[in-house]
C-alpha cells in the first residue's frame, strides 16, 4: 500500500509542488492550508509522514509539531519542516519540539523525495 | 548558498528629496517590506516587481525578480523557473505576515516585464516573468489591483507602502545601460546558482 504524506503550507503553489514531486513517485498525498487544517486531518487519519511549513496563518509549524508530538500515534512518526526560515535558531526550535528534520525552500523535488525515502522508505 | 536565496533586505535607504519621505530602493533580487510610511523604488527592465499590501494593518512589501533562464516550460510544476519564482514571491509574503499582515486580505499591483533585452536565449524573458506572476497570483487567490506589464520600456516604480499608492514612470530615453547590464548580472547568477536550500536531518 502506498505511503501516505500530509503537507501542510498554506501557498497553494507550494502544495501543488510538493504533491506533484511526491505523487510522481508513488506516495499518496493530502493537502492542508494551515496548521490548524493539518492538525485536524492528522488526527482524523493516520499518515507515514508530515511535511510543514513554519510561517502559516493560525498555527505554525512549530506548535503544529508540538501539538502533534503530543498525539500517541505521532508519537514517532517523521515531521519535516519545509520552509523559507534558515537560520540556526529556528532549526534548533525545530529540534526542540521534535522536528525530525529541516529542509530549506526553494526546495529541489529530488532532494525532497531523498529525504522521504530515507525517513519513510 | 550565496546572496539570490538569502534572506535578502535591501540595505539602501534613503530620503527621497521630491517626495519628501523616506525612500527603500531595491534591486533585482531583493525585496523590502514595512509597516511605516515609506516609499519603495525600483527600476524594471524585463524583471517583474510584485507590491503587495494588507489595506488593513497598512503593511506592504515589494519584491524585483526574474525567472532563471532554462528550457523548461512554466507548465513544469517543479522546473526550475517556477521554484524559483515562487520562492522569490514567498520571500516577500513570509516577511509580510511576520509583521503581521493577513495573508487572505493581500492585494497586488504588478509591473514590469517589458522586452527590453537582447541576447537572451529565452526569446522574450519579460513576458515570461509577467506571465508567471499573474499565474501564481491567481493560484494564491491574490486579488491584482492593478498592472502595468509587457510593453518595450523599462519602468521606474514607486510604491507608497502604505496607501498602497504606485507612480510608474515609463523611462522612453534611457541614457546608459546600467538597467539592462545588472538584469543581465542577476539573471548569469540565477543560471549558475544551484537552486535549493540545505537539508538537514536531525537524527
Amino acid at each position: 500500500m502506498a505511503k501516505r504524506i500530509l503537507t501542510v503550507d498554506d501557498s497553494a503553489s507550494i502544495r501543488q509542488m510538493v504533491a506533484f514531486a511526491l505523487k510522481s513517485a508513488g506516495y499518496e498525498v493530502t493537502e492542508a492550508v494551515d496548521g490548524n487544517a493539518g492538525l485536524t486531518q492528522a488526527r482524523s487519519q493516520a499518515f507515514d509522514l508530515v511535511l510543514t511549513d513554519q510561517n502559516m496563518p493560525g498555527m505554525d509549524g512549530l506548535t503544529l509539531i508540538r501539538n502533534l508530538r503530543a498525539l500517541p500515534q505521532y508519537e514517532k512518526t517523521p515531521i519535516l519542516m519545509l520552509t523559507t526560515e534558515a537560520g540556526d535558531s529556528m532549526k534548533q526550535q525545530g529540534r526542540a519540539v521534535g522536528a525530525t528534520g529541516w529542509l530549506v525552500k526553494p526546495f529541489d523535488p529530488q532532494k525532497l523525495l531523498e529525504v522521504t525515502r530515507k525517513v519513510i522508505g | 548558498m550565496t546572496s539570490v536565496f538569502e534572506n535578502v533586505l535591501s540595505p539602501a535607504v534613503y530620503f527621497d528629496r521630491n517626495f519628501g519621505i523616506e525612500a527603500a530602493k531595491i534591486l533585482p533580487g531583493e525585496y523590502y517590506t514595512t509597516s511605516r510610511e515609506m516609499l519603495i523604488v525600483t527600476v524594471l527592465g524585463s524583471c517583474v516587481a510584485a507590491c503587495l499590501r494588507d489595506p488593513v494593518t497598512r503593511i506592504g512589501g515589494m519584491n524585483h525578480f526574474m525567472l532563471p533562464e532554462t528550457d523548461e516550460s512554466l507548465e513544469a510544476i517543479t522546473g526550475l523557473p517556477t521554484r524559483y519564482g515562487t520562492f522569490a514571491m514567498e520571500m516577500l509574503i513570509n516577511q509580510m505576515l511576520k509583521m503581521g499582515a493577513q495573508r487572505s486580505r493581500i492585494e497586488a499591483k504588478i509591473f514590469g516585464g517589458g522586452k527590453v533585452l537582447h541576447g537572451f536565449t529565452v526569446s522574450d524573458v519579460g513576458a515570461r516573468n509577467a506571465e508567471f506572476v499573474r499565474h501564481f497570483l491567481e493560484v494564491e487567490n491574490i486579488p491584482v489591483v492593478a498592472e502595468d506589464l509587457l510593453d518595450i520600456y523599462p519602468r521606474k516604480v514607486y510604491f507608497f507602502a502604505q496607501t498602497g499608492r504606485v507612480l510608474v514612470k515609463k523611462l522612453r530615453s534611457v541614457h546608459n545601460n546600467t538597467i539592462i547590464e545588472r538584469e543581465r548580472d542577476y539573471s548569469a547568477r540565477l543560471r549558475y546558482q544551484e537552486p535549493a536550500g540545505d537539508v538537514e536531518l536531525f537524527s
